[in-house]
């Protein structure tokens, strides 16, 4: 007995929605990423408390050299002399006065130059101060 | 005359698309830097030039020292291992729950030692902690 071959019927994955799966995705990543106003390079300290600090704060860099960089959260940081934190800083509190600052300072770099940025953002009023930090790891 | 009508179909090509978005994707991926949201939450004192709300004699002084590369914790006075300072402050915590404690590092002492001993009091549920400026202590004289 002779078998009738069956017809082939042709197979191929279906790639025209691909694109909507892509685009989504870029959506996704640029809703959720957050754009950094201060990209200076410093080794944080480590800590195992940490707690979530708002994205729209002000950021005080601190290099290990001392070299300070300042950001009111919306503009690009820039290099600033310590004692020009001062008004940049009271400015941002006039505005907002539970206006958070973080300081991202080098873990390596001596305390006076903290200490100096600190003394600036309490003469500013500023209230609301976090110390980044990265997760320390336990054991 | 007549004309002819051209009844070619017409569309777009699409099948490319999927390249194009994918290849958005990556370069966002390798182009985006992560930044860290996370640290030490304090709030500074209020800048009136007021004395400290607690005599800082009855507060727990944590001096820091720069130890070559290390740090050198001194709390009231004692040499402590940054494990220890925990055990020291507990019972006087359980004593008064809103008993003040002062870090005080030496300009020279790395920035990291600070953090590491202001964890530890985080850790252990100390209330007030303050870290005076140097010219917060000289307002307060010599007490500390």
């Amino acid at each position: 007995m002779k078998f009738k071959k069956p017809k082939r019927a042709e197979s191929y994955v279906p790639t025209a929605s691909m694109a909507d799966i892509a685009f989504l995705l870029i959506v996704f990543f640029m809703v959720t990423t957050n754009i950094t106003v201060d990209r200076t390079r410093v080794g944080l300290p480590t800590s195992l408390e940490r707690v979530e600090v708002p994205k729209d704060a002000a950021i005080i860099a601190i290099e290990e050299s001392g070299v300070v960089h300042f950001s009111n959260g919306e503009e690009q940081s820039r290099v600033m002399n310590v004692a020009d934190v001062l008004p940049s800083a009271a400015f941002v509190v006039e505005k907002n006065p539970m206006q958070f600052f973080l300081i991202k300072a080098d873990g390596a770099t001596r305390y006076e130059f903290v200490d100096h940025v600190m003394e600036q953002l309490r003469q500013a009023n500023v209230r609301n101060v976090a110390m980044l930090t990265m997760q320390e790891e336990v054991g | 005359m007549k004309m002819k009508r051209d009844k070619r179909e017409t569309e777009i090509p699409t099948a490319s698309m999927a390249d194009i978005a994918f290849l958005l994707i990556v370069f966002f991926m390798v182009t985006s830097v992560f930044s860290v949201t996370r640290g030490l939450e304090f709030q500074l004192p209020k800048n009136d030039n007021a004395p400290p709300d607690q005599n800082p004699e009855e507060a727990i002084h944590i001096n820091i020292l720069p130890a070559g590369s290390g740090c050198q914790f001194v709390v009231d006075q004692t040499d402590m291992a940054l494990s220890d300072i925990a055990i020291y402050i507990e019972p006087k915590l359980a004593r008064n729950p809103n008993k003040f404690v002062i870090i005080d590092p030496s300009p020279d002492a790395p920035y990291r030692c600070m953090v590491d001993a202001f964890d530890e009091l985080k850790l252990a549920e100390v209330k007030n902690i303050s870290i005076p400026t140097q010219a917060e202590k000289s307002q307060w004289g010599n007490i500390l």
